[in-house]
């Protein structure tokens, strides 16, 4: 298995519910607060706009920099997270 | 550059479509990220304008190229397979030898195409390539080559000739002649 961290074995593991956006893995307190001022306030929110780009995580890779500011690894492991439990659940 | 504020979605949505960027829906929330693709993908167009000529034409050359090397090509390729297959029965008679060979030609004809393609890394090339074959045939092509064929014919043939030499020495029944 690559090198996963716990919190992204931990998201990946079940249906994300209600988790809050620092549930996810790579979005820390500072990105989790710029996510929630753009109207991100809940995981699934997220997990919406990585929907609507259609699970391309490159373009969301993109996005989240573009949005938060976030450098490529944390964007990265926030894409793949979401690319994992969506190949799990959805 | 037209500014895309003024665009509606399903616009900035076919120039995208154009540029060949895969994209999902432009919604509130997509749109900042697609018009920046555009700016990204308008900007790259701009600098790569100078030379896609010359790229071109280097890929109908390469196109020509490839077709004239087809036919030696997979000769080449049709030549070491019938060797390989009929070595169990090299007892029997040369024109069993012979007819298994033009019987394979037409079954490796295509594979021999196949050949190509991945040594040229150009499949698409292959479709168009049959149009150019008649009026490029008499020239010469200058294949860019790192062995040339007829050394390539040459280390064939050796192999050939050895690999018959060895099942010729293995039929005598003195074995110790393959030894030394």
């Amino acid at each position: 298995m690559s090198t996963t961290s716990q919190k992204h074995r931990d998201f990946v593991g079940e249906p994300m519910g209600d988790k809050p956006v620092i549930a996810l893995s790579g979005i820390g307190e500072t990105l989790g607060k710029k996510l929630e001022e753009q109207g991100f306030d809940k995981a699934f929110v997220v997990l919406g706009q990585f929907l609507l780009l259609k699970k391309d995580t490159e373009m969301f890779t993109d996005w989240l920099k573009d949005a938060t500011g976030a450098n490529s690894r944390q964007a990265g492991s926030c894409a793949q997270c979401l690319k994992e439990w969506c190949d799990a659940f959805l | 550059m037209s500014s895309f504020s003024n665009m509606s979605a399903e616009e900035i949505s076919s120039l995208l479509d154009e540029h060949g960027i895969k994209h999902g829906p432009v919604v509130d929330s997509t749109r900042n990220l697609y018009e920046k693709k555009l700016k990204e993908a308008m900007a790259k167009r701009k600098q790569a304008k100078p030379s896609p000529d010359k790229t071109f034409y280097r890929e109908e050359e390469e196109e020509v190229t490839y077709v004239y090397r087809t036919p030696t090509k997979s000769e080449n390729f049709m030549e070491s397979r019938p060797y390989m297959r009929s070595k169990p029965e090299w007892t029997a008679e040369e024109l069993e030898h012979s007819a298994s060979y033009s019987g394979y030609s037409r079954s490796s004809e295509y594979r021999g195409r196949d050949y190509d393609e991945l040594s040229h890394k150009m499949p698409v090339g292959a479709k168009t390539a049959p149009i150019r074959s008649g009026q490029d045939a008499p020239k010469a092509p200058k294949s860019p080559r790192l062995i040339p064929l007829w050394v390539q014919f040459l280390c064939f043939l050796a192999v050939a000739v050895f690999l018959y030499f060895v099942f010729s020495s293995m039929e005598s029944s003195e074995p110790l002649k393959v030894i030394e």
